[in-house]
């Protein structure tokens, strides 16, 4: 029996509910099937939250700096983790039979993606076109610059995923 | 009539003292803190003989009002801090969003400004922003438009009352304006600033918060009232109403802050012994600010604060109206140039020294308040720092998107100064 095919599916957590249908039409379910699921925290935020008081706040009492990077860095972790354990369920169901595990990384989420799959060694990447926006009709920018970049830079090949009403 | 002061001979000299200092304080090089570079800078002034000794403890002892406000403000909100206030406000928030995005936004804001106006602008960003990313990311949502919000709200709604930004204090003490008739004109302005920004908020991030939170915390995560003690939180209502009584008699600030830290800081010992009651203390921000006295006394003696109200007020003293727009905008850019605290001890000076009438001083106090307040928003980060803060990012090879922060800024800061100034032309200039 030849090795399982294995999938990286990207989530950014705002996907629509009908994904893990979408993913098993067209991949495949059970032993064969191998699914991480990626969840990129950007740290865009969290640094502006953290480095935001040190320069623009002047020689007010701060709460320490690694003790606040380290509150939201837990909180990026468990965020993450209860935002994949919900998936997993939904995955779970849709792909009865098929191993599926976590992958949490932290950046820019494009480049994260592409990094997991040379990682992982995957056979392919999913994710959804435009995740953040809600549906979208294929049409101009109905891809948002995450999936471009995936497709642009990805060393294997992507399967794009549009919202629940365009999916064949 | 327009008096054309000269310059002191020692003026390029104050100058130049007064812009290292600034650069100092901005670059804090060789580990240094912004109190000592100030302190450096104040020091100098006095070696330098552009203030006397004997000027500098006056310069000093003239702010006790100042400087006693900041012991009881810094203290109260390490107080507030402590007890878990932030954390039940922003779970208020969660529970009135039901899972929300744009609900969240709102009640984000509304929960911001409201501990920006009470404890001030400093504490909100500092305090809240951390808990409201924890909070965020409960929800699994994106945290950026959540984060900005923090830091724009505290700023925007920093003009509400004396206690909501240390500048508002300064400029109000320093222009001998009764820091009590600002608020009937500032607190309706700083409603429409808020008010703009989230509009602007609301319009920028329409996309990302048009989908629903993918996760739904547990109710209990966001119960956290029963956390807070009752009698501190009695406490803080008696400290409101008190502080509020005492500021329409126009009864010092410094003293009625400081009395309210103390009963505060009472209640918390009888119901539960914090560790280090005085942490949080902002002993280095008294520092910074008796530092800013003498180098803007430097400043003033040398001329230059004189001259600069000449540069700026010299075609428009005479009318309220535009001495508001004026000082507004020259605040604004002051702030974005060095930071909006120096900026405000300098122009509260130069306007004093301008010998308005009571009506344009008055004017010319609200400007300032808007623009030093608001203005720092041009830029995420405020100021020159914000260029600082980007350099600090690269070397740790982080990457972030810097135009994704700043455009936000150019977008949010002249909306909230044309709409808090709006609001206070119609209801703060004499007809």
């Amino acid at each position: 029996m030849s090795a399982p095919r294995r999938f990286l599916v990207a989530l950014a957590g705002t996907e629509d509910a009908a994904l893990p249908e979408a993913v098993v039409r067209v991949v495949g379910a059970g032993a064969e099937v191998e699914v991480a699921l990626l969840h990129v925290a950007e740290t865009g935020a969290r640094e502006l939250a953290a480095y935001d008081p040190l320069l623009r706040r002047g020689p007010w009492p701060l709460p320490k700096k690694a003790e606040i990077e380290h509150r939201l860095t837990e909180a990026d972790d468990e965020g993450a983790a209860a935002l994949l354990a919900s998936w997993h369920e939904k995955f779970a169901l849709a792909l009865p039979g098929t191993k599926i595990t976590h992958e949490v990384a932290q950046g820019r989420p494009e480049e994260q993606i592409i990094a997991a799959a040379q990682r992982l060694n995957a056979d392919a990447v999913i994710l959804c076109a435009r995740p953040r926006t809600g549906p979208a009709e294929p049409g101009p920018r109905s891809v948002g610059h995450v999936a471009r970049f995936v497709v642009d830079h990805s060393p294997v090949p992507v399967l794009l995923v549009r919202s629940s009403r365009t999916v064949p | 009539m327009i008096v054309y002061t000269p310059l002191a001979p020692s003026a390029p000299l104050a100058a130049a003292l007064f812009l290292v200092t600034i650069v100092l304080v901005i670059a804090r090089p060789w580990r240094l803190t912004e109190a000592a570079a100030a302190a450096l800078g104040a020091g100098g002034m006095v070696l330098a003989g552009l203030v006397s000794p004997s000027g500098a403890v006056s310069d000093v002892a003239g702010h006790w009002n100042v400087l006693l406000f900041f012991v009881g403000l810094t203290g109260a909100a390490a107080v507030a801090e402590r007890s878990g206030l932030f954390e039940a406000l922003a779970g208020t928030a969660a529970r009135l969003s039901a899972g929300s995005p744009r609900r969240l936004l709102a009640a984000v804001v509304a929960a911001g400004a409201v501990v920006a106006a009470l404890l001030s602008n400093d504490a909100a960003a500092l305090v809240l922003t951390p808990v409201v990313y924890v909070l965020v990311a409960r929800f699994g949502l994106a945290p950026l438009p959540y984060v900005l919000a923090c830091t724009f709200v505290a700023d925007a709604a920093s003009i509400a009352l004396p206690v909501s930004n240390p500048v508002n204090v300064i400029v109000s003490d320093r222009l001998g304006v009764s820091a009590a008739s600002l608020v009937p004109v500032l607190l309706p302005a700083a409603a429409a600033s808020v008010l703009a920004l989230f509009g602007c908020l609301f319009v920028i991030y329409r996309q990302q918060l048009s989908a629903r939170a993918p996760l739904v915390p547990a109710a209990s995560s966001w119960d956290a009232w029963t956390g807070v003690p009752r009698p501190l939180l009695t406490a803080f209502g008696v400290a409101v109403a008190a502080f509020a009584v005492a500021s329409a008699l126009d009864v010092p600030l410094g003293p009625t802050m400081a009395a309210v830290w103390l009963l505060l800081l009472g209640v918390e010992w009888t119901s539960r012994r914090p560790e280090r009651p005085l942490d949080g203390v902002g002993w280095s921000l008294l520092v910074f600010v008796a530092s800013m006295g003498i180098l803007v006394d430097g400043l003033s003696s040398a001329g230059i604060t004189a001259w600069l109200a000449q540069l700026v007020l010299g075609q428009v003293r005479d009318s309220p109206a535009a001495v508001m727009i004026v000082t507004a905008f020259a605040a604004a850019v002051g702030s974005n140039l060095v930071n909006n605290l120096p900026a405000a001890f300098v122009f509260a000076d130069a306007v004093n020294s301008a010998g308005l009438s009571a009506a344009s001083a008055h004017a010319a106090a609200i400007g300032t308040i808007i623009g030093a307040d608001l203005g720092p928003n041009l830029t995420p980060v405020g100021s020159v720092a914000t260029l600082l803060w980007f350099v600090l990012l690269r070397q740790r090879g982080l990457q972030v998107s810097t135009w994704s922060y700043i455009r936000i800024g150019l977008i949010v800061t002249p909306v909230t100064i044309l709409a808090a100034l709006g609001v206070a032309l119609l209801l703060g200039v004499p007809r």
